[in-house]
């Protein structure tokens, strides 16, 4: 049995530092690692940057990340990486970790992922430069989280975007906007490298549930869509117990 | 002066690209008389900065403020995935 919690959008700044704090002192009794689907900070600032790492450093589990749109927006997106390395989280792009946990062997892949929509209501690499350069970020993206799952051997495989990889979990959003959510093309990603999760974030306002048309579970983490400090999943069951008392 | 129908997105483009806000989880919902603001924010400033932001770009408007602060207490239970 694995356990991992996951969170995301948490938009951290010197607001929120100490918010999550009290749920976070208790995960290592709860949950054996810490995924976190994009947007850390605000701005992403590297001022924004050491308030998220030190709101979520040092918790005695591994802490494994991507960055989300959010980071990007000071176009500082390296330093941001770097500060939170510096504290001892890991950063994924289009890469991958794996994490010994009760003997087992967990694998995470991640990626920030990026927009397009989805079948039906999905942008086309054609036309004006500007479309194509988006639709071809979008399929990168989904390349890098592909190659990076096929590239790790274990027993539980995890993908981590911040982009979501379906659309049903962006159920309760504007349809309008379910291009700038997420792509068809990272859920592709997923069910051709095969994992035993996918969670994402970013879409405040949607679901919580959905599988990839392979049928990979796939989870909504945003912090507004779960409502508390983290959600957490079981893995490699041995047996159910859905109680967290004793998970260690 | 921005028209009815460009409101929303006048207001929700504020709420995004403001440097003191960049939030784009805020809905903005037209009433007879006034706007209705929901969604949720990580920090009680964070709703305070939108609805003083809102009031100081859009001074005719008269706002509701519904906007939630994201609860951040530990959970209870585990899902387990199959």
């Amino acid at each position: 049995m694995i356990r991992i919690a996951a969170v995301g959008d948490v938009h951290v700044d010197k607001d929120v530092v100490g918010r999550y704090r009290p749920a976070l002192e208790e995960l290592p009794d709860r949950a054996d690692a810490l995924l976190i689907a994009g947007d850390l900070t605000r701005h992403g600032t590297v001022d924004e940057a050491k308030c998220f790492a030190q709101e979520f450093g040092g918790l005695g589990v591994p802490v494994v990340v991507v960055l989300g749109n959010h980071d990007h927006q000071s176009d500082q997106q390296d330093e941001v990486t770097k500060t939170i390395e510096d504290a001892g989280i890991t950063v994924l792009e289009g890469a991958a970790t794996v994490l010994e946990i009760r003997g087992h062997r967990l694998g995470v892949a991640g990626t920030k992922g990026f927009g397009g929509g989805f079948a039906g209501a999905c942008a086309s690499n054609f036309g004006e430069r500007e479309m194509k350069d988006f639709v071809g970020t979008a399929e990168r993206y989904a390349a890098d989280l592909e190659r990076a799952l096929k590239s790790v051997e274990c027993d539980a495989l995890v993908a981590l975007t911040h982009y979501a990889p379906v659309p049903e979990t962006l159920v309760g959003e504007p349809l309008e906007i379910y291009a700038f959510l997420g792509c068809y093309q990272l859920g592709r990603s997923i069910d051709a490298a095969g994992a035993a999760l996918a969670l994402h974030g970013h879409a405040h306002h949607g679901s919580e549930r959905g599988r990839t048309p392979g049928g990979v579970p796939v989870r909504n983490v945003a912090h507004p869509v779960i409502k508390q400090a983290y959600n957490v999943y079981q893995l490699l069951s041995e047996e159910v117990d859905t109680t967290l008392i004793g998970a260690r | 002066m921005t028209n009815d129908t460009d409101l929303e997105a006048e207001i929700q483009r504020l709420l995004t690209e403001h440097d003191r806000i960049a939030e784009q989880g805020i809905t903005v919902q037209r009433r007879d008389h006034l706007v209705v603001l929901g969604g949720e924010v990580e920090s009680a400033q964070r709703r305070d900065e939108i609805c003083r932001q809102i009031s100081s770009h859009f001074p005719e408007l008269e706002i509701t403020c519904d906007i939630g602060i994201t609860r951040a207490q530990a959970p209870s239970e585990v899902e387990e995935i199959s």
